[in-house]
């Protein structure tokens, strides 16, 4: 095709004017503003607690900086998703993130994070809840910084397990005890059976609470990883979580339940026991007030550790939680330091605590008096804190965690004598590259 | 004007003046159609052409982008692990089979709703059409939330409204099993893209001469023979290519499943797999050879459609 | 035409409800969540038990404000300039296509087919990572780009589609007036493919404010991220419960729009997609 020059110029006017169009306007939407250095946090979905903390330390930092958060998807995995995509790309906009505890050796192995200096991390694990601890550092070197720490009660409905002949505030129970109470007075456990990280929280408990662990080498590379399924752990995990599925003791929609669905269960004529985060509280009184449920509902639930799995052995609750990471790209990583230290202030705490039910990792967060009001159970918490098993943590967490998901699910399907040999070929494949997720 | 696209201009070109001199002002018109589609061809071709090779080009590489040391070169070995892998097949598999099912559905339910269009009185046709773009014109997105919403166990009425059909209870779980899943899968995407190749149809419909089946109707051929022998045969071309557009879209389907499933109990489709190895697992390497190969299937499709059933794009495109 | 019997008015309208019913159920369905209060979403019933707009406050003046009014924006402004580049392009080469005789129209419109086809999947993998390197990543031009790829096919085969239906005659006049093709194309046929154009934008409209594979791929925080990405995002009270309202809430604000449309302009999309698709 033959074109002369004056055709090219023109049409390259063309493409220019459309081209310009396309450019100027979102160029016009964010006039830049000068001033304090502006840093982005990047946080989990809340309810609001983790922008006013923002507020709070930017009014504390009197001028040296300004916080603005940036909202991450909701669920664990989408996050990682995003901030992974970011930092690959070396995005210097990410100053602080907010991280969920398992994904964070994938991101500290290639130097996405930046290093917390001593003095700092001396500085953030004074009175934290050791779980929290455990969670923030990869490789024997504290990477991120503690902000509040999850874990998962054992809540029941004292009617329910009192007609079971069953006092979880006095005496541990097992899963055991609990399927059986469940399969006897003709009720659903609530145990969240869905396809998504939460399953990954509950074989991760079953098994530590078993004494096993899913990897037995996390720090090795992705061809050297042993997996820990194939032992007594992993087959008695296998064996609670089967049995639950093929008596329907969690309920119909136990392969789609989500922790909120699970809730929904616990609340309903048919709930008995269920594991869940403290959330479940504040929702619970709010589905209360607003008229939804009988105020009597509130009395008739209780609180205990998480089950046991063989009686006497001690259990192992599931962890998880927020800790903040430094940008290793970001343009003020000693401001974004003194802004996170700043977040995680036992008052912060406290006050993230109290109004959106995320308990902190300080330990002397909960002896305030507002967290005690709101939480009734906050000793409860703390204990279970202490000796909660964090998962995996693992550059290849992610690999391990869908791959787990892709064969423990749904749980009626999994079968001790064949799901964690099938479970550890599987997820050894992928992991050599072998095969697709 | 004939069938093909080609015969339109040749036409054109025929009434010009004869007076004008014929090589200039052809050469002018030439450099003139180039000049004015150009831009849009080029864009065209950069959205498209450059990412598929480029994906063709990270196919070959074993690359991670949280271990962006590693990347090596691994030849076809991406490929082999993709075309060995049940995974991959079984994708294959659930994507066929929604895309057979919902343009087969969709076909039979469009043809009924062209006709009622096609048919309606004056006052019904204007509340018809409307109603009926309203699916067309909503997000997928939406219309997945709005279906998951009412089949789920906790929040929906589904299961409460339908509870006296066999098989239907409060303790229904649509959400837990392929069969199910898959069902209200199908139900919105059908739902959403049904009035597209209704319109489609219709647009068929006015083509069929109506003389003709005013002839069959007074020499008593009922309405299923006039059907047969009278309208469906003068809208083939139109079915054909309102199949073929539909499949190779149904074949890409990705939002609903995202939505509602994310893939679980069986429901992975080929689009899922891709996002979730390149996006998910940032295994760019992998990803992109499942993006190529995705790419050859909608290839295949196409070659199928147009040598096996000859759906001829032009004679759809021209006047009859 | 003859009257219709008492019995035919009545299948007429059996028929009419039914597709009534059909089509809008869904839009409904989530209509009615959108009112329901978080607590009361479990009830089992379409209707909520208390009407509420707790959810509308959410997404407009409460902890969902800054996710969702920023990705209507984004919405919005992306779905606009890539409809308006799409539009001016295939403008004239729908122009190009119907009206004058050149090698490569062919190659064109089946590029144009080829385009619209595409699995879109495909495509986000080697943008995704070419966009990080050129720093297109996260921004509108990142969207608008492919977005292109979307609405530029369709559009000109809708437009190829209207031209071929507009006397030309009219162009031939202004030329044999001494008028060039272009100003030709400019006086004489502009005012009369206007209708056209406006429907294809219409059309293309809906195709980009629709697209989620490319929203959630290659956009990462509230510059760029469109609407349906963002229904990812919403959350309720704590982390751990379910956005059922919040969601609804902000699907109807982004169907509104899209129903008012197709009310007022019913006739014109059903001539454009119909003529784009079959006849073009």
């Amino acid at each position: 095709m033959n074109r002369t020059g004056d055709d090219v110029r023109r049409r390259t006017r063309l493409l220019a004017v459309t081209t310009a169009v396309a450019v100027a306007l979102p160029l016009a939407a964010c006039a830049s503003a000068s001033g304090p250095p502006k840093l982005t946090w990047y946080i989990n979905p809340d309810n609001g607690g983790q922008v006013e903390i923002a507020k709070r330390c930017t009014e504390a930092a009197n001028g040296k900086y300004t916080i603005a958060t940036e909202v991450l998807p909701r669920d664990a995995a989408s996050q990682r998703e995003q901030l992974a995509r970011r930092l690959a790309a070396k995005d210097s906009s990410i100053d602080i993130m907010s991280l969920d505890p398992p994904f964070i050796p994938e991101l500290a192995e290639p130097g996405f994070l930046a290093p917390i200096p001593d003095d700092v991390a001396t500085k953030v694990t004074t009175d934290v809840v050791q779980g929290a601890i455990d969670g923030a550092t990869w490789k024997n070197k504290l990477v991120t910084i503690p902000f509040w720490a999850n874990t998962q009660l054992l809540w029941y409905r004292k009617s329910v397990a009192q007609q079971a002949g069953l006092d979880p505030s006095k005496d541990p129970v097992t899963w055991q005890q609990l399927m059986d109470a469940a399969k006897k007075e003709n009720k659903y456990l609530g145990v969240q059976g869905a396809k998504a990280e939460s399953l990954t929280v509950w074989i991760n408990a079953l098994i530590e609470s078993a004494g096993g662990q899913i990897i037995k080498n996390p720090e090795a590379s992705a061809d050297d990883l042993q997996l820990g399924l194939e032992s007594d752990a992993g087959r008695a995990a296998a064996s609670i979580m089967g049995r639950i599925g093929r008596e329907g003791l969690g309920g119909p929609g136990l392969p789609t339940a989500d922790e909120n669905a699970t809730l929904t269960v616990f609340q309903g004529d048919k709930g008995s026991f269920m594991v869940n985060w403290p959330f479940v509280w504040s929702a619970t009184q709010a589905a209360v007030s607003d008229g939804t449920l009988p105020k009597s509902l509130l009395d008739d639930i209780g609180w205990a550790l998480y089950p046991q799995v063989d009686q006497g052995q001690k259990t192992r609750p599931p962890y998880g939680g927020i800790n903040l990471g430094i940008g290793a790209f970001s343009n003020h990583v000693d401001l974004a330091l003194d802004a996170a230290q700043c977040i995680v202030t036992p008052e912060n705490q406290a006050y993230y605590f109290a109004t959106n039910g995320n308990p902190p990792a300080s330990t002397k967060a909960y002896d305030d008096p507002a967290v005690k009001k709101a939480f009734p159970m906050a000793d409860v918490i703390r204990q279970s804190l202490e000796q909660a098993a964090p998962r995996p943590q693992t550059p290849y967490y992610n690999e391990v965690s869908t791959g787990l998901q892709e064969t423990w699910h749904p749980p009626s399907s999994v079968n001790p004598d064949t799901t964690p040999k099938r479970s550890t070929d599987f997820i050894t494949a992928v992991l050599r590259g072998e095969a697709l997720l | 004007m004939t069938s093909a696209t080609a015969d339109v201009s040749h036409q054109v070109v025929d009434e010009k003046p004869a007076k004008v001199r014929r090589s200039d002002r052809a050469r002018s018109e030439v450099r003139l159609g180039w000049l004015l589609a150009g831009p849009a061809f080029l864009v065209m071709v950069a959205v498209t052409v450059y990412p598929i090779i480029q994906a063709f080009f990270d196919s070959l590489y074993s690359y991670r982008l949280t271990a962006p040391a590693d990347k090596h070169f691994v030849g076809l070995h991406n490929y082999q692990v993709v075309l060995t892998d049940s995974v991959w097949w079984k994708a294959f598999g659930v994507t066929t089979f929604i895309t057979l099912v919902t343009v087969l559905v969709e076909v039979i339910l469009g043809f009924a709703l062209a006709l009622v269009m096609h048919r309606a009185i004056k006052s019904f046709r204007g509340i018809l059409r409307t109603v009926i773009l309203v699916p067309y014109g909503i997000i997928t997105v939406v219309s997945a939330f709005a279906w998951f919403y009412a089949f789920d166990i906790n929040s929906g009425y589904i299961n409460h409204w339908f509870d006296w059909v066999p098989g239907i209870s409060p303790s229904l779980n649509w959400f837990a099993h392929q069969g199910t899943s898959l069902f209200v899968i199908m139900a919105s995407e059908i739902w959403k893209t049904t009035p597209f190749i209704s319109l489609l149809l219709l647009a068929g419909l006015a083509q069929v001469p109506g003389d003709l089946e005013e002839a069959a109707q007074v020499d008593g051929a009922t309405w299923w023979q006039r059907m047969q022998r009278v309208v469906l045969p003068n809208m083939k071309a139109a079915i054909m290519v309102a199949v073929l557009f539909r499949a190779l879209d149904a074949f890409r389907i990705f939002d609903n499943v995202f939505i509602m499933t994310n893939g679980a109990n069986g429901t992975t489709v080929l689009s899922l797999l891709a996002y979730r190895t390149s996006i998910g697992r940032l295994e760019i390497g992998l990803g992109s050879a499942i993006s190529v190969l995705l790419f050859l299937c909608v290839i295949g499709i196409c070659f199928i459609a147009i040598k096996l059933f000859k759906v001829d794009l032009a004679a759809a495109r021209g006047e009859r | 035409m003859k009257a219709l019997s008492t019995k035919m008015k009545v299948w007429w309208i059996v028929i009419t409800i039914l597709v009534l019913v059909w089509s809008l159920l869904p839009v409904l369905s989530i209509f009615a969540t959108s009112f329901k209060l978080p607590s009361q979403l479990n009830l089992g019933s379409f209707w909520p038990k208390t009407w509420s707009t707790t959810n509308y406050e959410q997404i407009f003046a409460g902890s969902a404000k800054d996710l969702f009014l920023p990705a209507l924006r984004n919405s919005i402004g992306i779905s606009l300039i890539a409809t308006a580049i799409a539009v001016v392009l295939a403008t004239f080469a729908a122009y190009a296509i119907a009206r004058l005789d050149f090698p490569g129209k062919r190659l064109i419109l089946t590029t144009a087919l080829g385009v619209s086809i595409f699995p879109v999947i495909s495509l986000v993998t080697p943008l995704f990572n070419l966009w990080r390197n050129i720093g297109l990543y996260d921004t509108w031009l990142g969207l608008i780009i492919p977005y292109l790829s979307l609405t530029l096919p369709i559009s000109i085969w809708t437009l190829a589609a209207f031209f071929r239906q507009i006397p030309w005659e009219l162009e031939q006049a202004a030329q044999v007036d001494g008028a060039t093709t272009w100003q030709a194309f400019r006086k004489a046929i502009v005012p009369l493919a206007a209708p056209g154009v406006f429907t294809t934008a219409l059309i293309a409209f809906f195709i980009a404010w629709n697209d989620f594979v490319y929203g959630i791929s290659l956009t990462s925080t509230s510059r760029a991220r469109p609407v349906p990405a963002a229904l990812a995002f919403f959350t309720g009270a704590s982390q751990f419960e379910e956005p059922t309202g919040a969601i609804s809430a902000a699907a109807v604000v982004v169907t509104v729009p899209v129903v008012i449309l197709v009310l007022l302009f019913q006739r014109q999309i059903v001539s454009g997609l119909t003529q784009g698709a079959v006849k073009g």
